[in-house]
């Protein structure tokens, strides 16, 4: 159902993502995310491509929090930070991050090796069906994404639209 | 504690393969976030002043990756509405194949990008071609065509690759139709620039390690050259000054 990755870079770092579908309780879910009290990013799936999109975002935000350098306060508000093509924080929270309304919702974890409590207290906290991730597809708004990402048609015809997204993702900072 | 982690991508890097090493930059190969990557690493050069050599080195990784991406933007259509784009794509060519950038390290100056699986450079290409039968030249024409083509696009986009060898193009075999698609490389040296000039130089660097590297391809070049003038929006001042050169 959900999917781990570790981390090649820091080996004693993993990234979960949870998908959930029907999800009541979005807001409720938001407000607990400002609070801090979720140990998790909360991320809008409708504009992710894939979850390589999501690794990209996590592993360049634990990269900043190592060597001090995030530009946002903490190390899951810097991975939504980093979904953004653009350098606007507020920007990237209000696109990436849950709204109120969502019915969906991807939940990413950094943690160490295993940690079953970390998940089965998200999926506790959630109120929703939990799906596999690679469902994440089904769920992506493509023209929004095309939109937003500012992506043309030429380049999609020698590449993925995952390509053209994550990209932009890594070179953002010095464009 | 910032400095203790900064170690992160060179431990990653003493357990990966290298793959080459050049006079500027070491090449990896190793899997990231699941994916075949490939990782360019700009070492220090101890000969330069320590200051110097951050500056220098952050930059071209810097141009690099910027060059990439506006390569693979290429061809934004500003004056047109997004909706009249979508109507008319079919119409309108594709845009300049580069390596997919997954990540960059300012610390220790990486650049992480996609491995392109199942290729060969052209230069590998054009000699196991040119040792084979010769009803084969047909294909090395089209292939200097398709490489004039992907240069006017680029010159257009105002990019200069500036180490252009057959050694630094890419022929990806597509599975769909077997066609190969054609990707650009290294652009460890490139920079942006309108100027003629430089897009000429450019093209003469080509043709100097073109015709060294494989004897008897003059036609062929000019053929490239052909191709590039029909295919660029700006081409007569660039062949101009490249005739200038030579």
């Amino acid at each position: 159902m959900h999917l781990t990755h570790e981390l090649e870079l820091f080996p004693d770092h993993s990234v979960t993502q949870l998908l959930f579908k029907e999800v009541k309780n979005a807001a409720e879910l938001r407000q607990s995310a400002v609070a801090g009290k979720i140990n998790g990013a909360l991320i809008n799936p409708t504009m992710l491509v894939d979850p390589f999109q999501v690794l990209v975002a996590a592993n360049k935000a634990v990269n900043l929090e190592k060597t001090g350098k995030m530009k946002t306060r903490s190390l899951y508000s810097e991975i939504i930070f980093n979904l953004s093509p653009t350098n606007n924080i507020s920007e990237a929270f209000k696109r990436f991050g849950i709204s109120d309304g969502d019915d969906s919702v991807l939940v990413v974890l950094v943690h160490n090796k295993d940690q079953p409590q970390l998940l089965s207290d998200i999926t506790a906290a959630v109120n929703g069906r939990q799906v596999p991730v690679e469902d994440i597809s089904s769920l992506s708004d493509q023209t929004k994404i095309r939109k937003l990402y500012k992506i043309t048609p030429q380049e999609e015809k020698c590449g993925t639209l995952l390509d053209a997204v994550v990209c932009r993702m890594a070179i953002k900072d010095v464009m | 504690m910032a400095q203790e982690n900064s170690m992160a991508v060179p431990d990653f890097l003493s357990k990966a393969e290298i793959l080459k090493q050049g006079a500027e930059a070491r090449v990896y190969r190793a899997q990231f976030l699941g994916k075949p990557t490939i990782v360019k690493q700009r070492f220090p050069k101890r000969y330069r002043h320590p200051t110097l050599d951050e500056k220098l080195t952050h930059r071209r990784t810097v141009q690099e990756v910027r060059s990439v991406l506006r390569c693979r933007k290429a061809g934004k259509f500003s004056s047109i509405s997004q909706r009249a784009v979508e109507i008319l794509h079919f119409h309108f060519s594709s845009g300049i194949p580069a390596p997919v950038v997954y990540f960059v390290d300012y610390t220790s100056h990486c650049i992480f990008l996609e491995e392109i699986i199942g290729s060969s450079t052209v230069r590998d290409h054009i000699m196991s071609t040119q040792q084979s039968d010769s009803c084969k030249e047909l294909e090395l024409e089209r292939l200097a065509e398709r490489m004039g083509h992907i240069l006017a696009k680029m010159h257009d986009e105002d990019v200069i690759h500036g180490d252009l060898t057959t050694s630094n193009m890419l022929l990806r075999c597509s599975l769909e139709n077997g066609e190969s698609d054609l990707v650009l490389i290294d652009f460890g040296l490139s920079y942006i620039s309108a100027l003629p000039e430089d897009k000429g130089v450019d093209l003469y660097v080509l043709e100097k390690a073109f015709l060294s590297t494989h004897p008897n391809t003059e036609a062929l070049f000019e053929k490239l050259l052909k191709s590039y003038t029909a295919a660029s929006r700006k081409s007569s001042a660039v062949i101009k000054k490249l005739d200038e050169v030579r």
